[in-house]
């Protein structure tokens, strides 16, 4: 009995310290699994959405597009990282095949996946198509290239981190005005893009006390051969003195490359928007030569000596191989200014992120520049290039040659 | 006005959409189905001159060449691998048609992520691409200057449609074909051996609208995986206008589209400021004339009209 009883009290100490072994070596090695669980835990993952063109009639920068996406959510979850903050994002990218209805298919799933923020569209005819949506379910979009003047309502779901083309506009009359032409034929996209720059351009071309006719094609064409020729009898029939082109990239380069075998288009002078800069057709050599030869001059909206653009160019050609085609920077600036907005946020929550945004861009500086928004959700201070293709070290190439910024135009170099 | 350029684009286009159209009319006479392929054969035959092109071959005739081989391929891949296992089940021609619907949407997709890593090949942008090839030089005629593109475009489709003709008439191969469009079981009871008939007749449909493909790049000069489904309307029109019947009205329907888009709205836009975006609704207004006089298919009746009205008149 008084073994047993030695037995029972040898168990229970036994126990005792087993116990408090077993609980000292768990709170060594599993309790630190609990801490880094904990951290894990606590890092908290964002999507982002994405309605980019990645086919359709602006492909030929939307799978570009989708490249900068990618690039700038890893960039922004390194920069998460070197602060030591527990946000990360994903980029959730979907095809609009470049149509409204698709953009709003688009914004549609992404509200159902619980996607508070959506990047893009692109045109200004998409964004139009899929407001009413993101604004009855408080979806934030922000589009990188969406200019049209018609779309700058206070208020709403909607921003863009690019300036209007009522600006844009200015600065193109300006431009034509100061090469000394009084009468220009404006041949542009029927759609919400060309159709309001082009009521802007004549607006501002006249205040300054030219001529403009305005002659529009259908933007959903394969081929525009039989537009240009009209457009040649148009300029012939009205005296003009130069061609605005108001275009996207593959629609502009058809044109030009018609318009260079035409014996009234290919004498006189040419302009346009930024909607074709960048376009990988107008360098090779037979149109390059041609629009080399009439001074072929245009504005594109940038931020004039900024060494963060540089940054961004260099790698983005490191990656691909190519420029960066239009808007990529305020694109890659728009995935930064929804993710400080969602941390700004501090929730996942469509209209505390949309307060938080215009915030967020007065404070952001980056490779498209200071990204401030006016009340519109608009970007407020826009500079424009005037750029023009010109032959560097034998080869051709997109080259800025002068500056309209604060209502002035200055020219760098000679054209 | 309608200047010269009016008229010569009508010519270089309407050419294009015959050499495109053409095939299209011949593999639905044969096996009655619209191949909605075809548009892919497009894409492929303007790639193959762009591509080309790009990596330095710049010889038009090899790119059509090569564009032929690649076209016909394709179209006896499609049906050795799913129209015939299709057809030899008891699929009828609106389950194929449906099959084809599919793999054009296949193929358009397979064509993008081809070229996405295309792109990182040839580091430069494959997704839109000015064409850059030589063929005839360009020929001044009093005053006038023809493009040498244009004129590839006619030998070219010259070359083609006698090439076809002669095929389809005057060879036992195009004999059996005409056969199968007559009268498929007659034909196999005659001993035509069916399957290898029609991988023919679908390599030389494939082929010649790829050719298309390569006429089509050098008229519009801008290539994207876009440039088949831009203008499968209009091309699918211009078969329906030949009756998806007939060929030689399949090539006047060619001329009747490419006239009514650039002379027709080149003259009602000087006359009453038509605007020029009404293009594509001038090509519909045409169809739908065509179809309203000579029901259903347009000019050429169409098949399944014909054999209504002959069953018709028999009774």
């Amino acid at each position: 009995m008084a073994l047993d009883t030695k037995a029972i009290g040898l168990l229970i100490l036994g126990l005792i310290i087993g116990a408090a072994i077993g609980y000292g070596a768990t709170a060594f090695t599993g309790g630190g699994q609990a801490t880094t669980q904990e951290e894990e835990q606590k890092t908290v993952t964002y999507k982002i959405g994405f309605s980019l063109p990645l086919s359709g009639q602006l492909s030929s920068i939307g799978k570009l597009w989708e490249k900068v996406a990618y690039m700038a959510v890893d960039d922004l979850n390194k920069m998460m990282e070197s602060y030591h903050l527990p946000y990360r994002f994903e980029a959730v990218v979907l095809d609009d095949g470049t149509t409204e209805e698709k953009a709003l298919q688009n914004v549609q799933t992404f509200a159902q996946q619980g996607i508070k923020v959506v990047i893009g569209p692109a045109a200004s005819s998409q964004v139009k198509a899929v407001k009413s949506f993101a604004d009855s379910n408080h979806i934030v979009i922000i589009s990188p290239s969406s200019t049209a003047p018609t779309l700058a309502i206070p208020n709403d779901y909607i921003f863009r981190n690019t300036g209007s083309d009522a600006l844009q506009a200015k600065a193109l009359a300006a431009l034509v005005n100061h090469e000394g032409i009084k009468k220009v034929v404006v041949f542009y996209r029927d759609d919400e893009y060309g159709t309001a720059f082009a009521d802007f351009f004549k607006r501002e071309f006249e205040a300054l006390g030219g001529q403009a006719v305005l002659l529009s094609y259908a933007s959903n064409l394969a081929d525009f051969a039989s537009e240009v020729a009209s457009l040649s009898s148009k300029v012939q029939s009205e005296g003009a003195e130069a061609v605005v082109l108001i275009s996207f990239d593959t629609d502009g380069a058809n044109i030009l490359s018609h318009a260079k075998d035409d014996p009234v288009l290919s004498q006189i002078r040419w302009f346009s928007g930024e909607g074709i800069h960048g376009a990988s057709e107008l360098l090779q050599p037979s149109l390059a030569e041609w629009l080399d030869s009439i001074d072929f001059m245009g504005t594109r909206p940038v931020f004039i000596s900024n060494p963060l653009y540089e940054e961004f160019k260099k790698k983005f050609e490191e990656l691909t191989g190519t420029d960066p085609p239009v808007f990529s920077e305020k694109l890659y600036d728009a995935v930064f200014l929804a993710g400080w907005a969602i941390v700004r946020a501090g929730t996942y929550d469509g209209e505390a992120i949309k307060n938080a945004l215009p915030e967020v861009a007065k404070h952001f500086y980056g490779a498209s520049g200071w990204c401030i928004l006016d009340e519109n959700g608009d970007r407020a201070f826009q500079d424009y290039s005037i750029w023009t293709i010109k032959q560097v070290d034998g080869e051709y190439k997109y080259v800025d040659i002068g500056t309209y910024s604060g209502g002035s135009l200055t020219f760098t170099e000679n054209p | 006005m309608v200047g010269v350029s009016e008229i010569l684009n009508t010519v270089q286009m309407g050419l294009a959409y015959m050499v495109i159209a053409l095939p299209l009319t011949l593999s639905y006479r044969v096996t009655q189905v619209i191949n909605f392929v075809h548009i892919i054969f497009i894409t492929l035959g303007a790639y193959t001159v762009a591509l080309l092109g790009l990596v330095g071959l710049t010889n038009v005739w090899i790119a059509m060449g090569a564009a032929f081989l690649l076209g016909g391929a394709l179209a006896v891949l499609d049906n050795v691998a799913v129209f015939e296992p299709l057809w030899r089940r008891g699929s009828d021609v609106l389950i194929i048609m449906v099959a084809s619907l599919g793999l054009w949407i296949f193929y358009k997709y397979l064509i993008y992520a081809v070229l996405d890593k295309l792109f990182i090949v040839l580091r430069t942008n494959t997704l839109s691409v000015l064409v850059h090839t030589e063929g005839f030089p360009s020929v001044s005629l009093g005053g006038i200057t023809i493009d040498g593109y244009l004129i590839d475009t006619v030998v070219a489709s010259v070359i083609v449609s006698l090439a076809l003709y002669l095929i389809l008439m005057r060879t036992r191969i195009g004999k059996a074909i005409r056969a199968i469009a007559d009268n498929q079981v007659l034909a196999e009871i005659s001993g035509i051996p069916r399957g290898r008939v029609l991988n023919f007749m679908w390599f030389l449909s494939g082929g010649i609208a790829a050719v298309g493909g390569v006429l089509w790049a050098l008229f519009q000069t801008t290539v994207t995986p876009e440039i088949g489904d831009q203008i499968i309307l209009q091309v699918f029109s211009i078969a329906v206008i030949g009756g998806l019947y007939s060929l030689t009205k399949t090539a006047i329907g060619a001329f009747i589209v490419s006239g009514t888009e650039n002379i027709v709205i080149a003259v009602l836009h000087d006359a009453f400021g038509l605007p020029l975006s009404f293009r594509p609704f001038l090509v519909f207004l045409v169809l739908l004339v065509v179809i309203l006089i000579w029901p259903p298919l347009g000019a050429g009746g169409g098949l399944p009209y014909r054999f209504r009205v002959r069953h018709r008149s028999r009774r």
